[in-house]
């Protein structure tokens, strides 16, 4: 631990990390465009620069060197003496921001990123109120530099987190900076635009708004979102999002810093794969079916009536005809009830898991890296909570079965009540599979996103809910437990997985995922407390 | 979820017997009226006979029905920065912004609906605007049949435009409050003047 000064006030700080960073951590903001925790440091924008105490050449004696420094290129060092609050640093600040602002266009009302750039931020607290410029501003065209990002290079301060995202991260290196001085420009090379699987970050660590996404362009403005933390449902390794929401709309999903998982990027696929939650195709309500005739349920009536058709039915075909297959879409709280619910009305019942929808292979970044220079990963497991349903399978105990092996003794007339869980944003059932288990059961349950080729002849078909709009805990890849909040509400008719699953396991009130977590807590201790990464301050990035 | 400290619990002001019977009040109430009734009968009145005789507009800072301002080419003024819909207290704009087909504009909104129903006629919008593309009107008089009619879409706004530039020009569009940055003419100018003085 090194001990360092900062405006008067000593602070403890980690060794080995730069003043900016320690001081940014201590809770001052210091305004910072090139500097990025998650890049290399390149010192270019000058607003960090800081004032520090050196020894007087002729003297020796410790004294303000007269030049300033850059606090993201300084280290920390016991004993050092810096100071962010004299009038010499505060002029640097106000003059950098004017040169940034000198042929910024000033269009903040048609700016996507307004509301949230650092640009309007850093003018407001350490710009000066007025332009002097003059002369005619250069105008730099938009560029279209790939299928994702749009480049607005007017606006552009040439801080490079871009380019040395795509060198240090993604491991492409498609963007560069062009020309030199006041003429300087972000491009790409010609005929190779910016593709590559994480390309959506760019935009994310652009601290003002010339790189914008084309997905979004123009749709809302920034302060109209009531976001939610989340976690992304694209692949087992589950990164740290935010959804952004507006009445029951999601509009975008961005990263959210988790040092465990994703640290601050996440991949086009995650941040652009979530439209699916508002397909008109959707399982709108409940629906029971009694031979030819198909009634829409009430809620409220669902409990009741499944507890007495499963009692019925162990009664008369006894439990070890019952089975249910869960699906690794569902959060570990909702796969724990549905689990606790079959085995109370038949402990003999099988239970088994989902198919897991499964890539060639990880991908890693930056392209090609292996081991410890990984910065990135996309699992090639395409579902959130593979290990969690384990677990709580494995904890249930009893007889638990692979999905082939279900299918298999499906097919064999093994079970005559199911309950099948879908949730997958792709179709999932292959059509063979499902005609293997047409005609097996009296009593099939299927709870799914999107209809698929067995709800003709379910007896019950609830809908289940996207991630966005559910409220649980995934286990990722690694074994990590971590929290997700519903962002929005279900469609109309729709009911949240969690809270119907909570009715029908016989628990009254409101599901909520610390709830059931503290009931599960007694059996699997892991889930006794599970925390979400802590939030960085707005500043700190 | 209101929080228990956030709740005031106030109680009713007791009347005392005179309050209770309402009577005083009543005529006091009633001699306002008839004290009005008898000034108008030897004076001038206060009220004029609607709809033959009709009051001149204020043109200056009378807040009536919005109108969406045309540019000099004719398009929508507009630039759906959200600003009035942010700035809304009523919440009754609804704008949906699209990339503009024009080569010297951003954006432009597709749709851009006012609910004359529940707008409170604040004028807080046409502060907002950066580009003084909604405006408020002296039009005071506004009927509709059902309140879906009430909802005045983007094309009834700019045909209330129309109808009012002759008696109420549109501002000074300037894009930001810079001087020196907007489009009026001569403002560069302005701004270089400013400079050598």
């Amino acid at each position: 631990m090194a001990k360092i000064t900062i405006d008067n006030k000593e602070v403890e700080c980690r060794d080995g990390i730069t003043v900016l960073q320690a001081a940014l951590e201590a809770g001052w903001d210091i305004p910072h465009y090139c500097y990025h925790p998650g890049l290399s440091i390149v010192a270019s924008c000058r607003l960090c620069l800081m004032e520090m105490q050196m020894p007087h050449p002729k003297t020796g004696e410790m004294d303000w060197a007269p030049k300033l420094l850059p606090s993201c290129q300084t280290p920390v060092k016991d004993g050092m003496v810096v100071r962010f609050n004299s009038e010499t640093v505060k002029k640097n600040q106000r003059d950098c921001m004017e040169f940034f602002l000198l042929n910024h266009p000033l269009d903040c009302p048609v700016c996507d990123q307004a509301g949230e750039c650092y640009l309007q931020d850093y003018s407001y607290r350490f710009g000066r109120a007025e332009s002097r410029m003059v002369d005619q501003k250069t105008v730099n065209p938009k560029k279209d530099i790939g299928p994702r990002p749009l480049l607005y290079s007017d606006r552009c301060v040439i801080c490079s987190r871009c380019v040395r995202f795509t060198r240090e991260i993604s491991g492409t290196f498609e963007l560069h900076v062009t020309q030199r001085g006041s003429r300087s420009e972000i491009d790409v090379f010609p005929g190779r635009p910016l593709d590559n699987p994480v390309q959506g970050n760019v935009v994310d660590i652009c601290p003002v708004g010339a790189l914008l996404d084309k997905d979004f362009l123009f749709k809302k403005r920034a302060w109209e979102f009531r976001p939610a933390n989340s976690i992304c449902p694209g692949c087992a390794r589950g990164c740290s999002i935010r959804i952004d929401q507006d009445e029951d709309v999601v509009y975008r999903l961005k990263p959210r810093y988790n040092p465990k998982v994703n640290d601050w990027w996440i991949c086009d696929e995650g941040r652009f794969g979530y439209k699916y939650i508002h397909d008109e195709s959707r399982v709108k309500g409940p629906i029971l079916r009694r031979g030819q005739s198909v009634t829409r349920l009430l809620w409220e009536e669902i409990p009741d009536i499944l507890r007495f058709r499963f009692q019925e039915h162990v009664e008369k075909h006894g439990g070890d005809k019952v089975a249910a297959v869960l699906s690794p879409f569902m959060a570990c709280e909702e796969a724990w009830l549905l689990g606790r619910f079959i085995r109370e009305m038949a402990p003999q019942a099988a239970l088994a898991m989902g198919p897991v929808p499964l890539e060639d292979e990880d991908q890693r970044f930056p392209v090609g890296a292996k081991g410890e220079a990984v910065k990135f990963e996309i699992s090639k497991e395409k579902c959130p909570n593979r290990r969690g349903v384990e677990a709580i399978l494995e904890q249930a105990g009893g007889t638990v079965l692979a999905f082939e092996d279900f299918i298999e003794k499906a097919g064999a007339d093994a079970f005559s009540a199911a309950w099948i869980v879908g949730g997958y944003p792709k179709p999932w059932l292959e059509k063979a599979v499902a005609k293997k288990l047409s005609g097996k059961s009296e009593l099939l349950v299927v709870q799914d996103i999107f209809p698929n080729d067995l709800m003709a002849e379910a007896t019950f078909v609830l809908p289940a809910c996207s991630w966005a709009e559910r409220e649980g805990c995934f286990m990722n890849i690694d074994g990590l437990i971590q929290p997700f909040d519903w962002a929005i509400h279900p469609p109309d008719g729709v009911k949240r997985d969690g809270q119907y699953l909570f009715e029908i396991a016989g628990y009254t009130g409101l599901y909520s995922g610390k709830r059931v977590r503290e009931l599960m807590a007694a059996t699997m201790p892991a889930f006794a407390e599970v925390l979400a990464a802590p939030q960085l301050a707005a500043h700190a990035h | 979820m209101i929080d228990d400290k956030d709740i005031l619990l106030i109680e009713e002001p007791k009347l005392t017997a005179s309050e209770r019977l309402f009577l005083p009040q009543i005529f006091d109430g009633m001699g306002t009226t008839i004290r009005h009734f008898f000034k108008s009968l030897v004076g001038t009145p206060m009220t004029v006979q609607y709809p033959e005789v009709q009051r001149e507009q204020r043109l200056e800072n009378y807040r009536g029905v919005h109108r969406l301002n045309r540019d000099e080419q004719g398009r929508v003024a507009c630039v759906a920065c959200f600003m009035c819909a942010t700035a809304c207290p009523a919440n009754c704009i609804h704008i949906e912004g699209a990339e503009s087909p024009w080569p010297d504009r951003e954006k432009y909104p597709t749709r851009f609906d006012i609910d004359e129903l529940r707008c409170i006629y604040c004028g807080m919008c046409e502060e907002a605007c950066p580009v003084d593309a909604i405006e408020l009107t002296p039009g005071h008089d506004l009927v509709g049949r059902s309140r879906e009619e009430m909802v005045f879409d983007k094309e009834e706004l700019l045909a209330i435009y129309d109808k009012t530039k002759d008696i109420k020009p549109r501002k000074n569009p300037r894009i930001t409050g810079y001087p020196g940055t907007g489009n009026r003419p001569g403002a560069q100018d302005e701004q270089k003047e400013k400079h050598q003085r």
